[in-house]
């Protein structure tokens, strides 16, 4: 299945602003971003600790809902939706 | 009118979109560009949920505030210091809505929107709101 990855800030700087990816049918939020970072080490060591597990600071969003990074990294995603990745908001 | 522009934002143009003959205040928030030593401010936005987040911000401030009108611009792109970053106006039948109101806007903005600052200056650039993991 296909999935738009969009990255904002400091990702945007290391992934780019907007990529299509197809993953296999049933992966999880975590399984793109696992992918992401075994294609990046750039984006490994800005998103992930030592141990493996997702920084705080990461931020996401599936068809722009924010979603929990801690609770819902097992989350599948469906063909065709939307991923935001980004750091924390800092507007206005 | 809620707006995400790369273009310089005109205050009196929101303050006379909020003019009404029910309004008794109008209150205005003008967020700018501080020198902290920076050179520019560069401003990024993911303009669909940012304005869609605005848009719902919009909606509970004039229900919990009795706002008459609100005006929201946020900018995007390279800012020099001095510069406007955000503006708010907000107008209500009486000063205490309008200004609670307008509070409220930029309160949330700042905690809901989906809006980015990097600071470009002498000693080099970084993103304001985080410190990215060494070594990347």
């Amino acid at each position: 299945m296909r999935i738009v990855v969009l990255a904002f800030a400091n990702f945007r700087e290391i992934l780019g602003k907007k990529r299509e990816m197809e993953i296999k049918e049933g992966a999880t939020i975590g399984d793109l971003l696992g992918e992401l970072a075994a294609a990046n080490q750039p984006f490994r060591v800005a998103a992930f600790d030592d141990s493996g597990a997702l920084r705080d600071y990461v931020l996401i969003m599936v068809n722009r809902k924010r979603v929990s990074p801690a609770l819902e990294l097992s989350r599948p995603l469906q063909d065709g939706d939307e991923l935001a990745i980004f750091p924390p908001l800092a507007g206005g | 009118m809620i707006e995400i522009t790369e273009e310089e934002i005109y205050l009196p143009e929101m303050i006379e979109r909020a003019r009404s003959k029910d309004a008794g205040a109008i209150v205005t928030f003008l967020g700018t560009v501080r020198d902290d030593g920076i050179e520019m401010l560069e401003v990024e936005a993911f303009r669909e949920a940012a304005l869609a987040e605005l848009r719902a911000i919009e909606k509970e401030a004039m229900s919990r505030f009795s706002l008459k009108a609100v005006e929201v611009a946020h900018r995007t792109g390279s800012l020099a210091v001095g510069e406007s970053i955000v503006a708010i106006v907000c107008s209500a039948g009486h000063r205490q809505e309008a200004f609670s109101g307008c509070r409220y806007i930029i309160d949330e903005l700042k905690k809901r929107a989906p809006l980015w600052k990097k600071e470009r200056g002498v000693r080099g650039e970084r993103w304001v709101g985080h410190d990215e993991p060494a070594g990347k």
